[in-house]
């Protein structure tokens, strides 16, 4: 569905991102791994042609036999938001501050050019219900919310148009553990209801494990290994990608350790 | 021996509902002990209340037996020698107009009188600074810069450092690793240990990272909304008696 | 002071401007100085036979209408100008500075007196005090520099103190407190390196301006005072004498341009050089 050729982004000379290739399929959640720096989120806002101007893309991406980077301006407007959308990592930045959460959601709906005012309000109130969020939100302003209800608005209003691909960049990062896992629970539920493709952008592969079908690791702009979950996470080939899964503590290896040590004594 | 022993604490901001509901526990030398729970649940609230960066509603606070609840500022200045504590963001925690051996140095100069270093020797300002570069395995270039050329991990280790300078006995780590990249926090996470061990040092290891918690302390606590839900050695982690929302939390950190 | 690095210009093409800024003000700096060794003509000696001379050998520029070597006098019109606004700037970050710092650290019940305090002087425009503290206490010079302090120490207690307010909430400032820096410790290790820069910034685009207020009261009278030699004074001084002597008029009005200009140039190579956004965005 989206295939991404050879795409390299440069500054002037340097190269931030260097020759990627990789492909998404309908109903993927594909995990893109790398720390910062890696280029990872510039790859992202590539896709939706969100680079900064000072940047300049070469190669392909093709969304369903179109190439994104040839497309004009007015084009990729009516992708944007309605196939393509995005989830960001500064929850609070994505909001308005001094408009309500409802007013948010008119303002989008809007924009894409649904004017029935009732059946915007409906539309409202059943997305917040699909992530788990109750009416009382919708009258309720950003600063009323906490990171992870504000997390849920935000996905809930990206799955509003019913996307082909959801980019999420970082949306359990800034969160804690118990936030983050719920943010993913309702994800994957809506994923299974609209079966709309994920790309998955994080610096912390755990959290995503149980989810993700897919990974890709990336390093200083190259994408060094890729595959199907299993293969990376429990096979993996490169040396980074190997330093990257033995780097973080996981609660299985902790137990493994402690109950070696047990044995031993 | 019991190095800190808290009882019935309790702490609410003004206005709003209580942040740490009376709360007991006591924290051994030698250990490090692991606190777990989500944001919001008060463990960075009773972090600052041990080290009377807040002050409390109720209850006391012994260290070595010693109440330090009510002492005033004066007083309680030979205790934060002995007790120190490492934030989550180690952007905010150095000045970022002084270079970093500048802000190395402070507690040692705070401290100096009072002090007798038993692992690390001051012979010069510059001699010092690389011992403690040298323990949280930096290199010493990097005591002239400042704190934006280095990486968040590098950072990190330079805020530990600064804790372990005037040799506390006990270390409150709210969040370390939090924002860090996962390679430099099994590092950050690895030297931890080792000073634990080199410097004869207590933690108290506050994480929402139930993975990290159990594999840095020996007892695990648990807090939920203010309160402490849960208590035990690490071994029992997946014993049948853990509270439904250690369980809870156990199923989100397996795979 | 640690952490407070002098602003020498890097090296970088853009920084020409700066560098040259410098120079310049260093230039004016020995020129006004030296004007005392090199200086032998006496600048009020009047001297009736020599009157409105052009410029020769003995008076490079000329002598004025009262028989005065103009070169002497701009000279030492310099000083009298440069050296009044620098006192008014001193006098002014000496009183607004302690206040920023004590008013942003302590906050509470303080900051709000100091505040409120402060808000007072800002109620008073610069001119009108001017005007009439000279009706008060009488046209001159001291009394020019004691208006233009009470109402420029303001602006740099307020910038003193929003950086203050903003820094002291930092986690590294909290840590200090925790390991028992006093206050005015914290505020000298740590707070002033975050002051120094904006301080610096505003005081050299002030200059500008207070040079043009001092020779702008000169002009109309209620500066320095003759025979003192001060440019906007010689201003005054050559108006009856446009027509004829046109130059007398152009000497000086030309060196409060020229240096009013230099300092601006400084004033923005100053903010572009401390203007470090890079501790923010790491």
């Amino acid at each position: 569905m989206l295939s991404i050729r050879q795409l390299s982004i440069r500054s002037g000379a340097k190269k931030l991102v260097d020759n990627v290739s990789l492909s998404i399929r309908e109903g993927d959640w594909y995990a893109l791994v790398g720390q910062s720096g890696s280029g990872k989120t510039l790859l992202s806002q590539a896709i939706g042609r969100m680079l900064p101007p000072n940047l300049q893309a070469e190669g392909s991406i093709f969304y369903k036999e179109r190439d994104v980077l040839a497309l004009s301006s007015e084009q990729m407007r009516t992708i944007r938001g309605s196939k393509l959308s995005y989830v960001f990592q500064d929850y609070q930045g994505s909001f308005t501050p001094f408009r309500t959460i409802g007013q948010h959601f008119e303002e989008y709906q809007k924009a894409h050019g649904c004017f029935d005012s009732r059946a915007r309000q409906r539309n409202a109130l059943d997305a917040l219900d699909s992530v788990g969020l109750d009416e009382s939100v919708y009258k309720r302003y950003p600063f009323q919310l906490s990171g992870g209800q504000l997390q849920r608005v935000s996905i809930a209003v990206a799955l509003l148009l019913s996307p082909d691909l959801l980019i999420a960049d970082e949306i359990t990062t800034a969160l804690d553990s118990v936030s983050g896992h719920r943010i993913m629970e309702f994800l994957a539920k809506r994923q299974k209801e609209t079966g709309f493709a994920i790309l998955f952008i994080t610096h912390d592969w755990r959290p995503v494990k149980r989810y993700a079908n897919r990974i890709a690791v990336m390093k200083e702009g190259q994408v060094v290994e890729a595959g199907e979950k299993e293969h990376v996470l429990d096979h993996p080939q490169h040396a980074y990608t190997k330093q990257l899964i033995n780097a973080a503590p996981t609660l299985d290896r902790v137990l493994a350790a402690s109950r070696e040590e047990a044995e031993i004594v | 021996m019991k190095l800190l022993t808290v009882k019935n604490l309790t702490k609410s901001y003004q206005g709003q509902k209580t942040a740490v509901h009376p709360l007991s526990f006591d924290l051994h030398q030698g250990e490090c002990l692991g606190l777990v729970g989500e944001s919001g649940c008060g463990k960075s609230t009773l972090a600052r209340c041990l080290l009377r960066i807040e002050t409390i509603d109720g209850g006391s606070i012994y260290f070595k037996n010693e109440a330090i609840e009510r002492l005033n500022e004066r007083q309680l200045h030979a205790y934060r020698q002995k007790m120190q504590i490492v934030l989550q963001n180690p952007s905010a925690a150095l000045n970022p107009k002084l270079k970093i051996k500048d802000s190395l140095i402070d507690p040692y100069e705070q401290y100096r009188k009072e002090l007798s270093l038993r692992y690390f020797s001051y012979t010069s300002k510059k001699a010092f600074i690389k011992q403690l570069l040298d323990a949280v395995q930096l290199p010493e270039s990097l005591a002239d810069r400042y704190p934006h050329e280095l990486s968040g991990g590098q950072r990190q280790r330079v805020t530990i450092a600064r804790a372990i300078s005037i040799e506390p006995e006990l270390l409150v780590l709210d969040e370390p690793t939090a924002s860090l990249d996962v390679i430099s926090q099994g590092a950050v996470l690895a030297l931890l240990a080792e000073l634990r061990l080199s410097l004869n040092l207590s933690y108290l290891f506050i994480s929402h990272d139930l993975a990290a918690v159990a594999q840095m302390s020996g007892r695990i606590l648990v807090m939920k909304e203010g309160r402490l839900v849960d208590q035990f050695h690490r071994d029992q982690l997946m014993s049948d008696e853990r509270h439904p929302y250690t369980k809870e939390l156990i199923s989100i950190f397996s795979s | 002071m640690k952490g407070w690095s002098l602003p020498w210009p890097k090296a970088n093409k853009r920084r020409w401007l700066g560098a040259v800024a410098w120079l310049c003000v260093l230039l004016v700096g020995i020129v006004a100085i030296y004007a005392f060794f090199v200086l032998r003509h006496d600048p009020t000696l009047t001297n009736l036979d020599h009157r409105l001379q052009g410029g020769s050998l003995q008076h490079p520029l000329g002598t004025d209408q009262l028989g005065r070597d103009v070169l002497t006098r701009l000279l030492l019109g310099g000083q009298q100008t440069i050296g009044y606004s620098l006192l008014a700037l001193t006098v002014s970050l000496v009183i607004g500075i302690p206040f920023g710092l004590i008013s942003g650290f302590r906050r509470g019940l303080v900051d709000r007196i100091f505040m409120r305090i402060a808000d007072g002087f800002l109620a008073f425009p610069d001119t009108i005090v001017a005007i009439v503290l000279s009706g008060l206490l009488g046209a001159g010079i001291g009394n020019l520099v004691l208006a233009i302090v009470i109402v420029k120490w303001v602006s740099y207690a307020r910038l003193v103190r929003s950086t203050v307010l903003a820094e002291s909430q930092k986690d590294y400032v909290l840590i200090a407190r925790t390991n028992g820096l006093s206050p005015g410790k914290i505020m000298r290790k740590h707070l002033f390196p975050h002051i120094a820069g904006h301080v610096l910034v505003l005081a050299s685009l002030d200059l500008g301006k207070v040079i043009l207020l001092i020779s702008a009261f000169s002009y109309i009278g209620l500066g320095a005072q003759p025979p003192t030699p001060e440019w906007g004074a010689m201003l005054n001084d050559a108006r009856p004498y446009f027509q004829s002597k046109p130059e007398f008029m152009i000497y000086p009005g030309l060196a409060i341009v020229v240096t009013v200009l230099l300092t601006n140039m400084l004033g923005d190579y100053l903010r572009d050089r401390f203007d470090v956004k890079k501790e923010v965005q790491s």
